[in-house]
């Protein structure tokens, strides 16, 4: 064991973990880049996809690696019913719309947290018995969890097809026309309304897939949300809301960041070095780091 | 006409007083008692709990019981003709605030004579003023800073240890295992950035000067966070003789979990129970943990020195749908030790069951915990409320501490 | 020639009922006033007082969010550093030094409005949601910082002491009234800064700036150093609120009083009635802590998440009906009666 071996230790678990809040965070981005909403109800979102794939695990003792599609599919079509059940009507509102679909999610994620309790009960659950559950790859004394690594990968993929979406399909230019312009598509014949559910359907599914990474090594109970919630702010709000490849960068830097402070100053201020940077970022680039004014 | 002498006040509030007991005793009324815990938000786990195991102490006070245990065995409470309890719940989310106003809703519209809480110190702390500004006794069962019981108040009552007796049992052990020849010079303290955590490791920091122990790893961390692999690998690299961890079910998990993953083993671990004695944490990385040590207030298997355990580990498991644990059974217990105060008070007056509160003397083998009586100090803490120290080996908890009621040798060390 | 003399005859007109409305609202306010302060004679029940005293000082926090919030625009969703502030300066001198409340209040306030203009300038730079996020974060430094510094208690917390009771050190042992005429007096206060923020110039340059982007860089310096004092105001009430807080638990520990739940619980009732309103806190108030507090009392001794259920659902249900707030209710039958 050499010396710089901690010292790796942190920078490598902090790098897996910087993927996994990035893919966490760029849902909230995406909707919030197409429609100027900041989703309050996202780390429920989150515990929601922790919990369909426990069920789902607990219900057919498949791995949740091969659950993950059917997660993702599950939330896809929950993100919609909220757009259509939830968001359209809040964003009706003629003074100070923000406010009040910021009001609106709160309840929302109020609503769920206490469903999941109803439902689920308030008993902490984690998934026994995975493929890459409590494995461990050996990299020269740097420890790298499967799951950490299979998360890693996982995000960086996922942003990749999220690259590909978005400069090559239909569907991704008419989302990128719907955030440059909302009045406009409507005389190009995109249907606003029609886009903005796709788009709360791909934010949705995009933390169901977090989710379902997550669950594998994180325990599960009805306010699991919160614990990843302002991680995910912050990393949007530090790439830049509305930029997916400013979240992929912000999430990395978050995770490496929160990891090295611990060198530095006492673990139980760890998150003081990921604020203060983000705050030394926004005061020089008041737009985040790929955000657009 | 306007003159009414003492005597005859006098004469006609005794009238009175009997006339309320009988009127107790012929309705079979009902004493109610409030009951404040989280039962919802990040802790409701807890308190859902909790809800179970003091109704089950209801049932063993409101039926007949063949049971060793204060008022199990005649059906409600004698000294009152029969009464019986009734439980109000309320949830304080975890808020000092609000279990403040719980208590204080309890004590004016629902007229508990006393209140049982709180599970989180803070709201112990508020919920406690309360009652005392309406004399009424609060029995806390399970809040165990040390300083709850150091504020001068009349009517707080504490049936459990407290953080620093259960440190100064950790200690003795840790002394006994020395003396047998066990090498143990380093500790790493790793706790949780709340008044559990900060009181814990108070303590235990004190207590390691004082015996000669050398702290070379001390780890304060934020409760419930995302990762703490950056923690874990401080602790690794120090590599202390003994693990001295103070955190909450969600924490001890992922601090199990991450070691696994940073493929350390610790050499020892005597946790402050907490978390680590929770089912939760048993079923989500039992394999990782043989051989750890949680100092306790319970073990099921002292079921042979105090016979009453297995049935009330039946009764509550035929409720909640597991095993009595630490909380549960001291939850249980007090309100088992509050019923037979009013037993005892024969009254439903606050200063009454406060002074009946204050009397208490129930020796260790008519309780379910491995305490050696209930009697209360002067501050209203129990001093003989002795902890245990329990080990998790071959799936279950065997008692390895203190001598007098250990089943088994403990295992040590942990890992090698 | 006539279409001057009109128009300054029309202007004086308007404003000689601009002056007549608002003295009529000042009137109107001194009524509503009076009515609650009215109100402990039929509210005998403590539990019901303390609801009470929630009410109002959640609606004073609220009116001194919306100052900024509602007014400048700029929602801050970090104002619970500012209550904690409040709390811990007053618990502090208190417990510590035996000095009075009342100054640990006074000297509260004045050290958060203090820091709202050191972190003004920065933040003041930020637009929409990122200043919010930006507040978010800073609360929560400050919440971490608190939670580690061991003088102040780190999570043990300050306890106060109990049967000093009286005015000179806000303790009143089982009497809640004092506490009810606090509240309402802080809530009064806050209400005629708004009032009288909104009839000054201030009021006109923000109103211009929110209505026109075009007035907004023509104001521009002007318009930067009154939200600065905006923020400064705000700022102050809130830690008044918080040392009143801190007074009325006899407790705090720093998720206590500076958790981001405090944050979104200053800016709620003020959306809920109606943002950038004289009585929107108010009413939003009136609905959200009696309906908090009444659903936790009596559904959720269950442990089954129901009162959750419930209050979730009515507040996001209360977004969505009204998404302007339960106050446009209010004023659609007004102008329904005058026309």
């Amino acid at each position: 064991m050499t010396s710089a071996q901690p010292f790796l230790q942190v920078l490598a678990s902090g790098l897996a973990m910087g993927l996994i809040y990035a893919l966490i965070a760029v849902g909230l981005s995406l909707i919030f880049g197409l429609m100027d909403v900041v989703n309050f109800a996202h780390g429920e979102f989150l515990m929601l996809a922790m919990y369909a794939t426990f069920g789902l695990f607990f219900e057919t003792a498949l791995d949740p690696i091969v659950l993950a599609p059917l997660v993702v599919a599950i939330m896809f079509v929950l993100g919609i019913s909220v757009y259509a059940g939830v968001v359209r009507y809040a964003m009706r509102a003629k003074t100070n719309p923000g406010m009040v679909q910021i009001f609106a999610t709160f309840g929302l994620a109020i609503l769920i947290q206490g469903l999941a309790q109803y439902f689920f009960t308030p008993d902490y659950r984690s998934i026994p018995n995975t493929w890459l559950g409590g494995k461990t790859l050996n990299l020269g004394g740097v420890f790298l969890p499967w799951p950490q690594i299979y998360g890693g990968a996982i995000s960086l993929a996922t942003f990749l097809g999220l690259y590909l979406l978005i400069s090559r399909t239909d569907f991704g230019k008419a989302l990128e026309a719907t955030r440059e312009d909302q009045g406009a598509v409507a005389l190009v014949g995109i249907d606003r309304n029609r886009i903005f559910a796709l788009g709360w359907g791909l934010g949705a599914a995009l933390v169901g897939l977090a989710g379902a990474v997550l669950a594998i090594f994180y325990y599960i109970h009805p306010n699991v949300g919160g614990t990843f919630a302002l991680v995910a702010y912050v990393t949007v709000a530090l790439g830049g809301f509305g930029s997916i490849f400013g979240a992929l960068v912000a999430g990395i830097i978050v995770g490496v960041v929160e990891a090295l402070t611990t060198l530095i100053l006492p673990p139980a201020l760890k998150s003081v070095g990921i604020f203060t940077l983000y705050l030394g970022v926004l005061f020089i680039r008041p737009s985040g780091l790929l955000g657009r004014l | 006409m306007r003159v009414i002498d003492r005597r005859e006040v006098f004469l006609s509030a005794a009238a009175l007083s009997l006339i309320g007991a009988r009127a107790f005793a012929q309705s079979g009324a009902e004493v109610p008692v409030g009951v404040i815990y989280p039962l919802s938000g990040a802790n409701a786990q807890i308190g859902v709990d909790a809800r179970h195991a003091l109704e089950t102490a209801a049932d063993i006070v409101n039926k007949s019981f063949d049971l060793d245990l204060p008022t199990a065995k005649n059906a409600g409470l004698a000294g009152l003709g029969g009464a019986k309890i009734k439980l109000i719940f309320a949830d304080h989310q975890g808020d000092p605030q609000k279990g403040r106003a719980e208590a204080e809703r309890l004590i004016t519209q629902d007229k508990v004579v006393a209140i049982v809480g709180a599970f989180h110190s803070s709201v112990s702390a508020t919920a406690s003023v309360t009652c005392e500004r309406y004399g009424i006794p609060y029995v806390t069962a399970d809040s165990s800073s040390p300083s709850l019981h150091k504020r001068g108040l009349k009517f707080f009552f504490r049936t459990t240890a407290h953080d620093e007796m259960f440190s100064i049992a950790m200690f003795e052990f840790l002394d006994a295992q020395r003396k047998a020849g066990r090498k143990i010079d380093t500790l790493g303290l790793f706790f949780e950035d709340t008044i559990f955590g900060t009181d814990s490791s108070n303590v235990q920091r004190k207590l390691a000067a004082e015996r000669g122990y050398k702290v070379v790893v001390d780890i304060k961390y934020k409760s419930n966070s995302p990762s703490l692999t950056a923690e874990v690998q401080q602790i690794k690299t120090a590599n202390p003789d003994v693990l001295l961890p103070s955190s909450y079910t969600t924490d001890a998990i992922l601090l199990m979990k991450t070691m696994d993953e940073l493929g350390y083993k610790p050499k020892n671990i005597v946790a402050q129970a907490a978390g680590f004695s929770d089912k939760a944490f048993f079923d989500a990385v039992g394999d990782k943990a043989v051989g750890l040590i949680s100092r306790a207030s319970f073990s099921l298997d002292m079921a042979q020195k105090r016979p009453s355990i297995l049935k009330v580990n039946e009764m509550f498991k035929a409720r909640a749908g597991r095993d009595l644990n630490d909380n549960t059974s001291r939850q249980l217990m007090a309100v088992l030790v509050l019923a037979d105060a009013i037993d005892r008070a024969r009254s439903t007056d606050g200063e009454k069951i406060r002074d009946a509160l204050a009397t208490t003397e129930i020796p260790g083998n008519r309780t379910i915990m491995p305490w050696k009586r209930v009697k209360f100090g002067a501050d209203g803490q129990n001093v003989d409320a002795d902890p245990v120290l329990i080990q998790y080996v071959g799936g279950q908890f065997v008692t390895v501490y203190p001598a007098a009621v250990a089943v088994a040798e403990p295992l040590w060390p942990m890992n090698t | 020639m006539t279409e001057l003399t009109l128009s300054r005859a029309e202007t004086k007109s308007v404003a000689s009922s601009i002056a007549e409305m608002r003295r009529f609202e000042i009137l109107k306010a001194l009524a509503i006033f009076a009515l609650v302060a009215a109100l402990p004679i039929i509210v005998h029940d403590v539990y019901l007082q303390n609801v009470l005293i929630l009410t109002l000082m959640f609606a004073a926090l609220s009116q001194s969010w919306n100052i900024l919030g509602g007014y400048c625009g700029q929602i801050s969703l970090g104002n619970a550093l500012y209550f904690g502030i409040g709390a811990y300066v007053t618990s502090m001198l208190f417990v510590g030094f035996s000095i009075t409340p009342w100054l640990g209040l006074g000297l509260g306030g004045v050290l958060a409005a203090v820091l709202a203009v050191v972190l003004g300038y920065p933040c003041f730079r930020l637009k929409g949601h990122y200043f919010s996020i930006a507040t978010i974060v800073i609360a929560e430094i400050g919440l971490l910082l608190v939670h580690n510094w061991d003088y102040a208690g780190a999570a043990l917390g300050i306890q106060w002491p109990v049967g000093q009771d009286g005015w000179t050190t806000l303790q009143f042992a089982r009497n809640k009234i004092p506490y009810f005429y606090l509240a309402l007096g802080l809530f009064v206060v806050t209400w005629f800064v708004t009032f009288f923020i909104e009839g000054s110039r201030w009021g006109y340059w923000w109103r211009a700036v929110r209505d026109n982007p075009e007035a907004a860089r023509s104001l521009g310096v002007e318009v930067f150093r009154s939200k600065i004092a905006a923020a400064a105001v705000s700022a102050f009430f809130t830690a008044v609120g918080g040392g009143f807080y801190a007074a009325f638990v006899g407790y705090i520990d720093p998720d206590s009083v500076m958790s981001f739940r405090f944050s979104l619980l200053f800016a709620l009732p003020a959306v809920l009635g109606g943002i950038g309103t004289l009585w929107g806190p108010a009413v939003g108030a009136a609905v959200l802590i009696p309906l908090t507090e009444i659903l936790r009392s009596y559904a959720g001794g269950s442990g089954n998440g129901l009162d959750l259920i419930i209050y979730g659902g009515l507040v996001m249900l209360v977004a969505l009906a009204k998404p302007d707030g339960l106050l446009s209710l209010f004023q659609l039958m007004g102008r329904g009666r005058s026309t």
